[in-house]
């Protein structure tokens, strides 16, 4: 069974003959005219259509809808077509749009042929139901085509890159900078920094350097910013000596 | 160069704010150095139709983790590759390029490196060689800018000695000479403002509050977007993770109080994070101002400005500073520049903070100030009081504390299966320090305190906006990739298409999730099991399918690419029937394995070469059916 759908007022009969040609080969077939009074919708059940041919006057009259119920009523893996008149002041290229329109809803092989004076667009229904109607297409070699939007004034910006930009870039070596990057110790350090330069190992704090802090070079209670590498209250807010110190972890993590 | 403008331009494109920082670090080295006429501007407040008539142009971009120019970078861009402009187009303009980027991805400072090839094409010529910042390095962009800079000085001198008459300020900072703020507080007395904070008392007062207060920091200047569209009610917070591996992820389900909030999957909510009050009023006390004053904020133009900080009679909507400070400054999250490092040293009355400040501020001292503040996420309130000598005037902090920022969440709910309702999947950001402190994320903790049992309401200020996912017809067949809480969007899309499938036919699902293990954070599970059965959409017999990735449930690590590589007949099949690919998540190298499993995918299944397998996959992205979505 198939449908014919125009958006005009009449079809003449002979043009239902040449669809044949275009493969209208289903001994019968449902006509509507003036589709555009039916709101969007087809009162046929869900694939009932072996083919749906459509004729359109108007291109603005196919909307995302129409292209959704065409689909509805169509068989899986069955075809529709488009055909459409050109007019000659209509600067877009009706096929491209009808292309997308299809592309968008789920239509595959979609494929067009501009003729001088109209333009004829087909496309598939896919077929996805069961996992092995795929038309695996292993040895084809060839991909699906792929639609772009008119973007051909534009430079490809991937050719701005040169070979050596394309290649994963190398991490920066450690010390290779412009400055050193050693933490001065304090001139009277007792912590232990002067002697062991590389080793920064945080030293565990006891009860005794909690309660009662000390600092020989004075610098333990002033903060993250003045301690040096190895200073064992390192992370800890500031505190005033002999005085204990606060955790600081309550107050600054946020609440959970 | 008759008709050129005798200025030097400094056009940054900045994500997170690190290169606008860098550029106005130009700018007023520039100024140092007594260059008569500089100026600063963001890439997208610049017409690109007017860069033939600049001389000197600085530009600083950054380049995203997919190897993506800033949004603010989009339209001048595309404007600059058109192909009808030609190689002289930028005859005579002279420019340098520095870019910040991370070279622990492939597509590193991408946006930087192709802007310099096409600045060259048109006809410019570069001053210098492009500087390129590098977040790998020990201390930042900043290891990379400092010598390119002082380069770019030197080299432009050389030039032309006009442009840095001043050149000395620059080679050798006499550290006495600090630039006025650019900024003026005014203080109004209360009897003249119209709307006083303390009688908010609906909604619509609120929003119009947030957005005066908004509107007057000028670090937001022209990138905000207006009263926020709702202020919604935390209804449901639960926590979706098991396990005590530390992870915290998130169902947050928030309504609109008065309001019916509209939306489409794959939009995303904009959220201003409310900050804790003692925090607030800590900072107002360091800082000794006064939080009931009302303020407006203005730009300071010159040394007439600097008479008379007090207006009588009406201004311009002035804002309690309380609210202006809890609304608009991060006080206690965000870390901040070495510019607000150097501005300290001004004030420091003790001889050691001003010489510490003064070194974290210098080239020496570069190395230490990434180790103290951003590798230990310092918040300016604890600058502040490990820096006790300092007191910064007013009008310095509103130009120097880092704006609060609002941060964005896929929406993981469909309307039509939750109508006036929003969902998000949030996971509760949690780092630890070199110094072993724990920092958690701003918005994410707030929202995850959120009680909804709690009889005080606290609302959360919110922006809808379209996401760059664009929502597919209901016919389309997908592919989702998103492992972690990358699903969010995907259990938007897949109860929306649940939902349409009872009055239509639609086209199948394939779903790629992944998590470490099937206890601790396989978020939804139930959803995507109940939906994968008795011919759900997500259902092999519907011509979809469910796979998960368990990343630790054995020895070797299994991730969503495995999983894609296992089904590559039915991912090519559903490809082949005009499949749109989404891929969304929060790792930054995902998307890249993930494409390079799809190429092998395309490659086996249709016989072409991988070359081929991968242009395809590019024309895809072009076409706008492979789609990518990371947040970090």
């Amino acid at each position: 069974m198939a449908l014919v759908l125009t958006d005009e007022v009449s079809l003449p009969l002979r043009v239902i003959r040449d669809l044949k040609s275009e493969g209208l080969n289903e001994e019968e077939a449902v006509v509507i005219t003036q589709c555009g009074s039916l709101g969007g919708k087809l009162s046929f059940g869900d694939a009932f259509f072996g083919t749906v041919f459509v004729l359109l006057s108007k291109i603005d009259n196919l909307t995302d809808q129409w292209v959704s119920e065409i689909s509805r009523v169509l068989k899986p893996g069955a075809q529709v077509l488009l055909q459409t008149l050109l007019v000659p002041d209509n600067q877009a290229k009706p096929s491209s749009q009808i292309e997308r329109k299809l592309l968008i809803s789920g239509f595959v092989d979609v494929q067009s042929t501009d003729g001088s004076q109209s333009v004829l667009v087909k496309g598939k229904k896919a077929s996805w139901s069961t996992g092995s109607s795929f038309p695996l297409k292993k040895t084809a070699k060839v991909l699906p085509k792929i639609q772009l939007s008119d973007e051909s004034d534009l430079i490809d910006e991937d050719s701005l890159l040169s070979e050596e930009d394309l290649k994963k870039p190398e991490l920066p070596l450690v010390g290779d900078c412009e400055v050193g990057s050693t933490r001065k110790a304090c001139k009277n350090c007792t912590c232990g920094r002067a002697e062991a330069e590389q080793k920064v190992e945080k030293l565990q704090l006891t009860a005794e350097q909690i309660s009662n802090p000390q600092s020989a070079c004075g610098n333990c209670g002033l903060g993250d910013a003045f301690r040096c590498g190895g200073c064992p209250y390192k992370g800890l807010p500031p505190f005033k000596l002999g005085e204990k110190v606060s955790f600081g972890g309550d107050f600054l993590a946020a609440d959970i | 160069m008759e008709g050129k403008k005798k200025r030097l331009l400094v056009l940054y494109a900045s994500q997170t704010g690190n290169a606008m920082d860098v550029a106005e670090r130009v700018g007023r080295e520039a100024e140092r150095g007594g260059c008569p006429s500089v100026e600063v501007q963001s890439m997208d407040h610049f017409d690109p139709n007017t860069l033939p008539s600049e001389s000197t142009v600085i530009f600083v971009v950054s380049t995203t983790g997919q190897g993506d120019p800033p949004d603010t970078m989009k339209v001048f861009w595309r404007f600059l590759l058109k192909r009808n402009l030609g190689s002289s187009w930028l005859e005579g303009l002279h420019y340098a390029v520095f870019g910040l980027g991370d070279s622990g991805y492939q597509k590193y400072n991408f946006a930087a490196k192709k802007l310099d090839k096409r600045l060259q094409d048109l006809g410019a010529k570069p001053i210098i060689e492009k500087g390129l910042g590098d977040d790998q390095h020990p201390s930042g962009y900043e290891g990379a800018l400092d010598p390119w800079l002082m380069s770019l000085w030197k080299t432009l001198n050389h030039v032309n000695s006009t442009i840095l008459p001043e050149m000395s300020e620059i080679l050798h900072p006499s550290m006495n000479k600090l630039e006025h703020p650019k900024f003026k507080i005014m203080y109004h007395a209360s009897s003249e403002v119209v709307q006083h904070d303390s009688h908010i008392s609906d909604l619509k007062d609120m929003k119009n509050m947030i957005e005066r207060a908004r509107s007057m920091s000028p670090s937001l200047h022209g990138h905000d977007h207006g009263e926020p569209h709702y202020l919604l009610k935390m209804v449901t917070n639960k926590q979706l993770s098991k396990g005590d591996d530390g992870r915290d992820v998130r169902q947050f389900v928030l309504e609109p109080l008065a309001s019916v909030v509209e939306y489409q999957v794959g939009d995303v909510l904009e959220v201003l994070p409310g900050q804790n009050p003692a925090f607030v009023d800590a900072f107002i006390k360091r800082c000794k101002l006064d939080p009931d004053s009302y303020i407006t904020i203005e730009p300071w133009s010159g040394e007439r400005d600097a008479m008379d900080s007090y207006v009588n009679g009406s201004s311009d909507h002035p804002i309690q500073l309380r609210t202006f400070v809890s609304r608009a400054m991060d006080v206690a999250s965000a870390s901040p520049r070495r510019y607000f490092f150097e501005v300290m040293s001004y004030y420091a009355s003790a001889e050691h903070e001003k010489e510490k400040l003064q070194f974290f501020a210098s080239p020496e001292g570069r190395d230490d100030l990434y180790q103290y503040n951003q590798k230990e996420h310092r918040t300016v309130l604890e600058v502040l009081e490990d820096f006790p000598s300092v007191e910064l005037p007013f009008e310095w902090l509103v130009q120097l504390v880092p704006p609060l920022k609002k941060r964005l969440f896929s929406i993981s709910s469909s309307p039509l299966a939750h109508p006036n309702q929003v969902h998000l999947t949030v996971s509760v950001v949690s780092t630890m320090t070199p110094l072993k402190r724990r920092r958690y994320g701003l918005c994410s903790s707030w929202l995850a305190s959120l009680d909804p049992n709690k009889n005080e309401e606290v609302l959360v200020p919110s922006w809808i906006h379209r996401g760059t996912l664009p929502p597919p017809p209901p016919m389309l067949p997908l592919i989702l990739i998103g492992p972690g809480t990358g699903c969010a969007p995907f259990r938007a899309y897949i109860e929306e298409r649940a939902m349409q499938n009872l009055v239509e036919s639609t086209a199948p699902i394939l779903f790629f999730f992944g998590c470490r293990n099937r206890d601790s954070d396989f978020l939804y599970q139930d959803f995507w099991l109940a939906h994968s059965s008795d011919d759900g959409i997500l259902s092999e017999e519907k011509g979809g399918g469910f796979y998960v990735a368990f990343s630790r449930e054995q020895e070797r690590k299994v991730y969503v690419q495995h999983k894609i590589r296992e089904q590559s007949a039915r991912v090519w099949g559903l490809l082949n029937a005009g499949a749109a690919i989404y891929l969304a998540g929060s790792s930054t190298k995902m998307p890249a394995d993930v494409t390079e499993a799809l190429e092998e995918v395309v490659a086996k299944e249709s016989g072409v070469s991988r070359e081929a397998a991968a242009r395809w996959l590019k024309t895809l992205e072009k076409a706008g059916r492979f789609n990518i979505e990371t947040w970090s």
